[in-house]
């Protein structure tokens, strides 16, 4: 039994080392200005709307430009693949808000994250986001239990912070969550 | 099937004392009885407690009734049927309804005659529960005689015994096995199984019967009840459950199924009917499937818009053609569907429920590819489905050909009058959705969407949802929106416990196949119009919604609230259901048999 929490220990901890270096090679590879194009205009207009006669108002406008969504993706995804276990990449923006909020703009194959609550279109801002937004150092969050995720920034063109990645896996993968 | 006017003979019930202090008395499968000796209130109109059960019933369908067993303090019981024909016995839970903070019946148990209890039951802690009610399906085979039979219910307790008798008259009629309508439940995924039945799948990652044999009971229990079951294997962003596709192996050129295992296991006996081979229906194929086909499977997104996507697509479908070819899995339509949204982040376009009409595109590379990877002369069925509400007229001629299977939003399909017939004259198949009567409705608008379906002219109505009971649907219940069945597991039964509300659907749709078979043999119109006018005294164009000012506005414009407000006119027509209404379709549906 020792022996098998010392293995599953030296997995999590080579998992780690795997997430944190994708996301160290996510903040090259992700083009922050592409990211800043995939949430259309008219999208960003309803996203907070508040409708009390209608509760879908925000999201039945959600609308993403599909070519900047595609390419950001398709990055994601061989990122992904860099290990031969399932990990996903998803791509996190933070929303001009008071207090700050954040949504996820792209998710992947095997829908794990630690921070999405299923279905919501966005969220308050998550510190450890906020602290990846600021100061621009990669963050390991192991709050949700057996998962792990290293959150990296995007920048764009300009050198700024516009996003953060979340490299996440699942120390016990489950092949039946979130098909629904 | 209850001739409540002329038949029954109706009783007060004041009558406990002459029993001292126990009665038996039978309702009508509409009036639902309470835990505390009334009937719950929504129901309560027209309804009275009955000394005698005289039911007409056709031939290959089911007679139902409640019988409630009552008991003025505490004590055991013991209630017993003796009956010439099968009868199914099922205790009928009180769900404490948070809404309103009522009881209302609706998970049955199945039970044995005699069954022997007492009273408050102890499990449902009612402290002032003194009337346990029944319901009780009689089962009549094609092969009974047309006659009347005779038996009786008897209540046996400490103070007394108590007999009523039961008498069902068997018409030479017989329910005819197809529906008028096919009456859809949805699902998805199987997570919601380990939930509800966490005893039953403990053991999941080591042995997966159990997984199957649940899924195969809830295909039964629907099919049962004359439905049928959906349940989608994939979610938004593509993730594909385990027994819900072939595994593959490859990239590009190269990918191809490895095994065949679970999924076979999985589906084999839905598509060759032998999970249903035990029942009362017969073995019989099931007639629609999701396929976990989505833009993540079979083909990687990662190469969506080059030549490696459709490469792993029609190499994947294409051996997925093969096999079901080779097994004969010719009976079931294999829908590839897409149900993802953006709003979910997982793709870049809306595959349920289209708004933007751009996304149309999507469809066409799917349908195109389809094409490719299944041969033209295959037997195999696959079809491409599409969920529409918002642009769904736009979508029937964009998507005209692409498209061969609509499921639509059922209260905006009715803004397009002649749509049902324009898609069915072209080939296409037609549903429509929507949800399930609460059990704080009347019982009788179980009935409603079924007639609506026929009467329109589509093929099926879709629940959106009918497995998902809500944390604690025994002791805080929400309603039930969302639920028509109930996992059986807290009484020992690893199986779902069909609820009150689909035996009242599932009774209601024997009704319309025989309406179908008579307007089959004579005029539609004319009994469709004598069949509105009893259901709720409306007239048949009363059934046909004109299009709204909302259709002149972009639909990008329109919102949920301009959706309810638009619809209100339409669905008042049909607010106001009494609790005889389905019964008067009935006499009027076993009068045209009997002529």
């Amino acid at each position: 039994m020792k022996l098998l929490l010392l293995l599953l220990a030296i997995d999590a901890s080579r998992m780690e080392r795997d997430l944190d270096e994708i996301a160290r090679v996510a903040t090259i590879m992700v083009d922050g200005d592409l990211c800043q194009r995939i949430v259309t205009a008219r999208a960003m207009e309803s996203i907070f709307r508040v409708d009390p006669r209608d509760q879908y108002a925000d999201s039945d406008n959600y609308d993403v430009n599909d070519e900047a969504f595609i390419r950001t993706k398709k990055t994601l995804m061989r990122l992904s693949r860099i290990v031969d276990y399932p990990v996903d990449v998803n791509l996190w923006m933070p929303l001009v808000a008071k207090p700050p909020r954040i949504h996820v703009v792209i998710r992947n194959q095997y829908e794990m994250s630690q921070f999405w609550p299923w279905g919501k279109l966005h969220q308050d801002m998550i510190p450890e986001m906020q602290s990846v937004l600021t100061t621009g150092r990669r963050v390991t969050v192991k709050q949700k239990p057996g998962f792990i995720s290293v959150l990296a920034p995007v920048r764009n063109s300009l050198n700024e912070i516009v996003a953060v990645v979340e490299v996440v896996t699942r120390t016990q993968p489950d092949a039946r969550e979130n098909v629904k | 099937m209850w001739n409540l006017q002329s038949r029954i003979a109706a009783i007060a019930l004041l009558s406990s004392a002459l029993c001292q202090g126990m009665d038996l008395h039978a309702l009508p499968e509409f009036s639902r009885p309470d835990p505390l000796g009334g009937i719950v209130a929504v129901d309560s109109a027209g309804s009275k407690f009955a000394a005698v059960v005289q039911v007409t019933a056709a031939r290959g369908g089911y007679a139902s009734f409640h019988l409630i067993a009552k008991l003025d303090h505490p004590a055991d019981y013991e209630v017993s049927i003796n009956f010439p024909l099968t009868v199914d016995v099922y205790r009928e839970w009180f769900h404490f309804n948070t809404p309103d903070k009522k009881y209302y019946p609706d998970a049955l148990i199945p039970v044995t005659s005699p069954y022997r209890s007492k009273l408050p039951e102890p499990d449902n802690r009612i402290p002032e529960h003194t009337a346990q009610a029944f319901w009780i399906d009689v089962w009549i085979p094609t092969s009974t005689a047309p006659r009347t039979y005779r038996g009786e219910a008897r209540l046996t307790s400490g103070t007394g015994r108590k007999a009523i008798p039961i008498e069902i008259t068997v018409l030479s009629a017989v329910v005819p096995e197809k529906d008028a309508v096919t009456l859809d439940s949805n699902s998805y995924g199987t997570s919601w199984l380990e939930e509800q039945y966490p005893k039953t799948l403990a053991g999941l990652s080591k042995n997966q019967e159990p997984l199957f044999k649940l899924i195969h009971q809830y295909h039964r229990v629907f099919y049962d009840h004359r439905g049928t079951f959906h349940q989608l294997g994939y979610g938004h962003a593509g993730k594909v459950g385990p027994e819900f596709g072939p595994e593959t192996t490859g990239s590009g050129v190269q990918k191809h199924i490895s095994s065949w295992s679970q999924f076979d296991r999985h589906y084999g006996p839905l598509f060759d009917g032998s999970a249903f081979k035990d029942s009362r229906r017969g073995p019989r194929p099931i007639p629609y499937v999701y396929l976990p086909i989505n833009p993540e499977w079979p083909a990687s997104f990662l190469w969506w818009g080059e030549p490696g996507y459709e490469a792993e697509f029609v190499n994947v479908v294409s051996e997925m053609e093969k096999h079901f070819r080779e097994k004969n899995w010719t009976s079931t339509r294999m829908e590839v569907f897409f149900n993802h949204k953006k709003r979910y982040k997982g793709f870049p376009w809306d595959g349920d429920e289209i708004r933007f009409e751009r996304d149309n595109r999507y469809l066409v590379d799917y349908r195109r590819m389809l094409d490719k990877a299944v041969p033209a002369n295959s037997p195999v069925q696959f079809i491409m489905r599409a969920d529409s509400s918002w642009t769904m007229e736009h979508q029937f001629e964009e998507l005209k050909g692409i498209i061969k299977f609509w499921v639509v939003g059922e209260g905006s399909f009715s803004w397009y009058p002649g749509a049902a017939k324009r898609l069915k004259d072209r080939g296409d198949t037609v549903w429509t959705y929507g949800g399930t009567p609460t059990v704080q409705s009347i019982s009788t608008k179980m009935t409603l969407n079924p007639l609506r379906s026929w009467i329109t002219g589509v093929d099926g109505f879709v629940r959106w949802l009918t497995i998902s009971p809500g944390a604690d649907p025994w002791y805080h219940f929400g309603g039930g929106g969302e639920v028509l069945v109930y996992s059986g597991e807290r009484f020992g039964r690893p199986e779902p416990l069909a609820g009150i509300r689909l035996k009242l659907q599932r009774n209601c749709l024997q009704d319309l196949a025989l309406l179908e078979a008579a307007s089959q043999k004579g005029s539609r119109e004319q009994i469709q119009q004598e069949v509105v006018k009893r259901y709720n005294g409306t007239r048949l164009a009363d059934w046909h919604n004109t299009p709204p000012a909302l259709l002149a506005k972009p639909v990008l414009e329109w919102n949920n609230a301009d959706f309810d407000d638009a619809l209100k006119p339409y669905e008042a027509r049909f607010a106001n259901l009494d609790l005889g209404a389905w019964q008067r379709v009935r006499d009027y549906a076993l009068s045209l048999e009997a002529r």
